[in-house]
């Protein structure tokens, strides 16, 4: 049944992102932009864990999960230690997408031919 | 009916069923890219006994390096361009934007060129996130 669940979830966010595509003028730079924000506010009202509970895969991979992992790392850290918790813990658990990004793209950069 | 009226027509209706397919293939693809991943989750989690957590993280990785190396290849920005937000709102659209802007400044030099632009479209992302993250937790904290 998680299966399912995923793929209707991840779908249903992917649909929506292009909706709001077609009836815009915004760019698919600012749609992600747009989704990290509502990964942000629904993990803020609790929203979004409940989401990754039932969705399983199709909620953690898209770019609202990023907010959410970053929320989520933010409140833990601001819970443990105060405000310079909040400073130093806010990448404790969204870091993982944002290194393999800049390493993977590292990588392929040094090997890919340059476009023109 | 004048052929223009006609024309004018005809146009607005195939915008439309445009639009339509492409919240539909973006869905379908969306949905099926989901379905995937949980199936190499669970396969993870079963056969090599990864916990649940860490088989989610590792699909990620698995995500942002294949759509890296397919970016590098020259072979994403056609698949993108048909499978739209399918691709896009996925990790795999934040690795692409990564990977491309990367590449296309690949010729100015690894500082000025990769360094200085690998974040140009991923960049906002990140801080958008960051921006809501700090205040948003931060008004949670205080309530």
């Amino acid at each position: 049944m998680i299966y399912l669940n995923s793929f209707l979830i991840c779908g249903a966010i992917c649909a929506l992102g292009q909706i709001i595509l077609e009836n815009t003028k915004l760019t698919p730079a600012h749609l992600n932009t747009l989704f990290v924000l509502l990964g942000v506010i629904l993990s803020f009202f609790g929203v979004y864990e409940i989401i990754l509970k039932w969705g399983g895969a199709g909620a953690s991979i898209p770019i609202t999960n990023f907010g959410h992992l970053l929320f989520k790392g933010a409140y833990a850290s601001l819970k443990k230690d105060g405000f310079i918790g909040l400073l130093g813990g806010l990448f404790s658990k969204g870091s993982l997408g944002v290194t393999v990004s800049i390493i993977s793209s590292f990588l392929v950069s040094l090997f890919a031919k340059p476009r023109h | 009916m004048k052929l223009e009226e006609y024309k004018k027509i005809v146009k607005s209706i195939s915008k439309k069923e445009d639009k339509l397919k492409n919240v539909l293939i973006s869905f379908l693809i969306g949905g099926l890219l989901g379905l995937l991943m949980e199936l190499l989750a669970v396969f993870l989690n079963k056969k090599l006994n990864i916990p649940l957590d860490t088989a989610y993280m590792w699909v990620t990785v698995f995500l942002v390096v294949s759509s890296s190396i397919l970016t590098g290849l020259g072979f994403f920005d056609k698949v993108v361009s048909f499978a739209k937000c399918g691709l896009i709102v996925p990790t795999t659209g934040f690795a692409h934007a990564m990977t491309s802007a990367a590449i296309d400044h690949e010729s100015e030099g690894l500082i000025k060129g990769v360094g200085s632009n690998m974040f140009k479209l991923a960049g906002s992302i990140i801080i958008y996130g960051v921006v809501g993250a700090f205040f948003f937790a931060l008004l949670k904290g205080v309530m």
